[in-house]
């Protein structure tokens, strides 16, 4: 909680409101810092990957409405607001409702855990590393639903291959997080974090640059993203689980796929390359000598631009993925995930045991 | 009750799908995601191309032809164009012989530039589809200030071709064939050596040598799997004869020898241009282009059979003349309808995110099927 | 052994290298409606009738593949929602009383725009 808990408490006992009230109301403020921090991260980042894709194919991207079209995802999610829902004959009604929810939400709950600053963790779990696996493992429940509920062939394919792939990417995840967890001693994000403070040297990528890659490929799994993309590979399932969604339930799957991109990117920046802490150890709030408050402040505005710069670094690696590779075989997937990551993230946690060890030693 | 099959299902790709390049209609019958049966559906772009030609004259025939296959016009205008000229027992002048090579081959370059492109996008890259327009858009720059339109040519006229090519077209598609081979290496370190390209080509869809022929499939197709048949080099037509190329051959047969022997056939007939060029570039004085006949005259009698090596293989055009002014009827032999039957052979038994791999190596086009 | 892993991820990063160096390359892309691409006199648009040079000898009829986009009667009619802009017609005017134009952008809301008439009857009057 920190210091911004501290100062919001003391404001709100000046004002008199009741002990309970203002407990409920931070809560709410939080929720509403993380849905609109979400929808502005995924309008950009919208925009930011046609943009970027555009940029490796020679073509401008979108630059029609607004300024070089800054607009343009703001304009297309007023468009999809309007569009009707539609519900297919064949689709299963509480299922087909229920699934975008399924997908959305818990990619939003996730952001309540990430530690963009230190006093800017919305919700600081003694496990924050299982708890943000654990919730995102329900997503793919959602495409299931989804594509079993909308009574559509390709959907029902789509939903099936998500679940999966989810399953068997998830596995080497859990193995890198051991060995994340052995490396640092702790399972609060905010701890991993502390833990690589310092200069770069200091982040977990270093000991631990095999399960980077690692972490890496299945999150590109994780997220449904080229060259993993098999719930949605539109040349063989034309949208794969989403076919037969529309308007602002299409719209769910659409924002949940991007703002996963974004916190699983921030989730990876957090545990192997040193989260909010900046790469050479020092801040600037530091050198300027400010006062108490102002200074706290400053600092967490500097670990949170941190933190984003690392997020985007990781997203531009992302992306020039997709710019360049085409789809695996999603059965390709599978055995690479089971042959080789596997064996991989056990022989990376047999590499750390022995680092930790000598760590120890010393 | 229970009486309902469920392993099995039938599941409809197209007529409207990405990856069905038109209007192809797939019934699959999959079990998983295992292909047990594909039955090929067409008709959907059916234009009625050969009844069109008994209404028609010969010359009001002309412009459809290039519809045939829309992608690259030239080959199916070239064997109209020369049945009726074979029918009239002409020679075209030496000239109107090159630059006929000279388009069909850009054609051919255009037509194999944006398989390409679509194949990949059937394989989910999006970036090797823009980098085959960028070059594909500048043929068909050059062929549009040539022939005045970007795809439907209407440029070869019974003896010979419509307009002379201007030398400042000349000196941009030379431009085009000199910077083009290091375009192509750019697109084989893009994706040739690319494990997962490999992964998703090598060993699926094999096409032995011997089904290839029992189907009749022509083309690179063909000379994929092992058959080094190539109406240019069998019997040359035009100018064949005196140009010096290869014929790329792979002997697998499988989607990714497919693909290299076409990557391949681009880099050969860059050769051809650049061959062509040289002699167009140098003869200046040459300046018979067609044989200024009069096309409403033409009123041939007899059955005659023209073949031409397309971008897809071997095209045919009969036609039986009764001496008439119309035609009394055209029949076509394209090659991408055969090319359509193959699917259940070679696809059976893959997954089905390689009947998309498979499908998109064999360079169906489905004007051309149905015509 | 080695060399069995360390090829395809060589050709992964050849791969990311590739998109890179076009990247840095100059966009190809053409604002249309702003920017035109320039065409020249080859080009096939919308045909442009001359009535003064026209001695109504049918020859655009005979030669036009789509046999109902030129009519001619009292009107000389030309129906662009028809016509496939093969360019026969212009290349057989004996009188070049159809001419080829630059004139490609033909979507109109209303369809009479796409129908060209003109009257040529000259005998009444």
């Amino acid at each position: 909680m920190g210091l911004f808990y501290v100062i919001y408490l003391d404001f709100m006992r000046q004002i008199n409101i009741p002990d309970w009230l203002i407990i409920i109301l931070w809560h709410i403020i939080n929720f509403c810092f993380a849905a609109v921090l979400l929808i502005f991260i995924v309008l950009f980042l919208v925009l930011f990957e046609r943009k970027y894709l555009a940029f490796f194919t020679r073509r401008k991207g979108p630059n029609r409405v607004g300024l070089n079209g800054c607009l343009q995802t703001a304009a297309d999610g007023l468009k999809i607001l309007f569009k009707e829902n539609i519900l297919p004959s064949g689709a299963d009604k509480f299922l087909y409702f229920c699934a975008p929810l399924l997908v959305f939400s818990p990619i939003m709950a996730v952001y309540c855990l990430i530690p963009f600053a230190e006093d800017l963790t919305a919700y600081n779990s003694c496990c924050g590393v299982l708890l943000f696996m654990a919730i995102l493992s329900l997503p793919p429940l959602g495409v299931l639903f989804a594509g079993y509920s909308s009574g559509n062939k390709y959907s029902l394919i789509g939903g099936i291959r998500s679940c999966v792939q989810s399953i068997s990417s998830e596995i080497p995840v859990f193995i890198v997080l051991a060995g994340i967890v052995l490396l640092t001693g702790s399972m609060n994000l905010n701890e991993i974090t502390k833990a690589q403070s310092g200069i770069f040297l200091n982040w977990n990528i270093f000991p631990s640059i095999l399960g980077f890659i690692i972490f890496l490929i299945c999150s590109l799994i994780i997220m449904n993203r080229i060259p993993f993309d098999f719930p949605e590979a539109e040349s063989e399932l034309t949208a794969g689980y989403n076919s037969e969604y529309s308007g602002m339930k299409f719209a769910m799957f659409f924002l949940g796929e991007y703002a996963l991109t974004f916190i699983f990117s921030a989730f990876i920046a957090v545990l192997f390359l040193g989260g909010y802490n900046p790469p050479f150890g020092v801040y600037a709030a530091d050198l300027l000598n400010l006062p108490l408050i102002s200074g706290a402040i400053v600092k967490n505005i500097e670990q949170f631009f941190w933190l984003m710069i690392k997020t985007y670094i990781l997203i531009l690696i992302i992306m020039w993925f997709r710019a360049a590779y085409p789809r695996l075989r999603q059965s390709d997937a599978i055995e690479f995930c089971w042959y080789i990551l596997i064996p991989l993230s056990v022989f990376n946690l047999f590499i750390l045991c022995i680092i930790q060890f000598i760590r120890g030693c010393l | 009750m229970n009486s309902v099959n469920t392993n099995i299902m039938e599941i409809n790709i197209g007529p409207q799908h990405p990856s069905t390049h038109g209007v192809l209609r797939l019934k699959v019958t999959l079990e998983g995601e295992k292909i047990l049966n594909i039955e090929p559906v067409i008709g959907y772009l059916h234009r009625g191309m050969e009844k069109m030609a008994e209404n028609r004259n010969y010359i009001q025939y002309l412009p459809v032809v290039d519809r045939i296959d829309y992608l690259s016009g030239f080959f199916c205008s070239y064997a109209y164009v020369n049945a009726v000229e074979l029918l009239m027992n002409i020679e075209i002048p030496i000239k109107a012989k090159y630059i006929r090579t000279l388009t069909m081959e850009m054609n051919r370059i255009m037509s194999h530039l944006l398989w390409l492109g679509c194949y990949l996008l059937d394989l989910g890259a999006t970036s090797p589809l823009f980098y085959a327009f960028i070059e594909r858009e500048k043929l068909m720059d050059i062929l549009e200030d040539l022939t005045g339109a970007r795809m439907m040519y209407n440029y070869y006229t019974f003896g010979g071709v419509k307009k002379d090519i201007p030398v400042d077209i000349l000196k941009r598609i030379y431009d085009f064939a000199k910077h083009f081979p290091s375009s192509v290496k750019e697109y084989e370190d893009l994706i040739s050596d690319n494990p997962i390209f490999t992964s998703r080509t090598m060993k699926t869809g094999i096409l032995a040598k011997e089904t290839a022929e029992q189907f009749s499939i022509t083309g690179a197709n063909l000379r994929a799997s092992g058959a080094a048949k190539d109406l240019r080099k069998d019997s040359p037509y035009l100018i064949y004869n005196l140009l010096d190329f290869n014929i790329p051959v792979k002997q697998t047969g499988d989607s990714y020898c497919r693909y290299i022997t076409r990557i391949n056939e681009m880099k050969e007939s860059n050769k051809i241009i650049l061959q062509c060029l040289d002699r167009l570039l140098t003869d200046e004085n040459d300046n018979e282009i067609n044989l200024k006949l009069n096309p409403l005259s033409i009123k041939p009698e007899g059955e005659v059979i023209s073949e031409v090596e397309s971008s897809r293989g071997l095209m045919q055009c009969i036609i039986s003349a009764d001496g008439s002014s119309n035609p009394l009827r055209i029949k076509w032999r394209t090659p991408s309808f055969y090319a359509a039957q193959l699917l259940n052979t070679i696809a059976k038994n893959h997954l089905l995110p390689d009947l998309m791999a498979v499908f998109g190596s064999l360079d169906i086009i489905m004007p051309e099927v149905d015509r | 052994m080695i060399m069995s892993f360390l090829n395809p991820l060589k050709a992964l990063l050849k791969g990311l290298a590739v998109v890179l160096k076009n990247a840095l390359k100059p966009d190809v892309t053409l604002e249309y409606p702003e920017k035109k691409k320039p065409l020249n006199e080859n080009f096939r648009g919308r045909i442009k009738y001359i009535k003064e040079n026209c001695i109504k000898c049918g020859l655009c009829k005979k030669v036009c593949p789509v046999k109902t986009a030129i009519m001619i009667g009292d009107d000389f009619v030309i129906d662009y929602t028809k016509c496939i802009f093969c360019g026969s017609c212009t290349e057989f005017c004996p009188k070049n009383a159809l001419i080829r134009t630059k004139e490609y952008e033909l979507a109109s809301k209303d369809k009479n725009n796409l129908i060209m008439k003109e009257n040529i009857n000259y005998g009444n009057n």
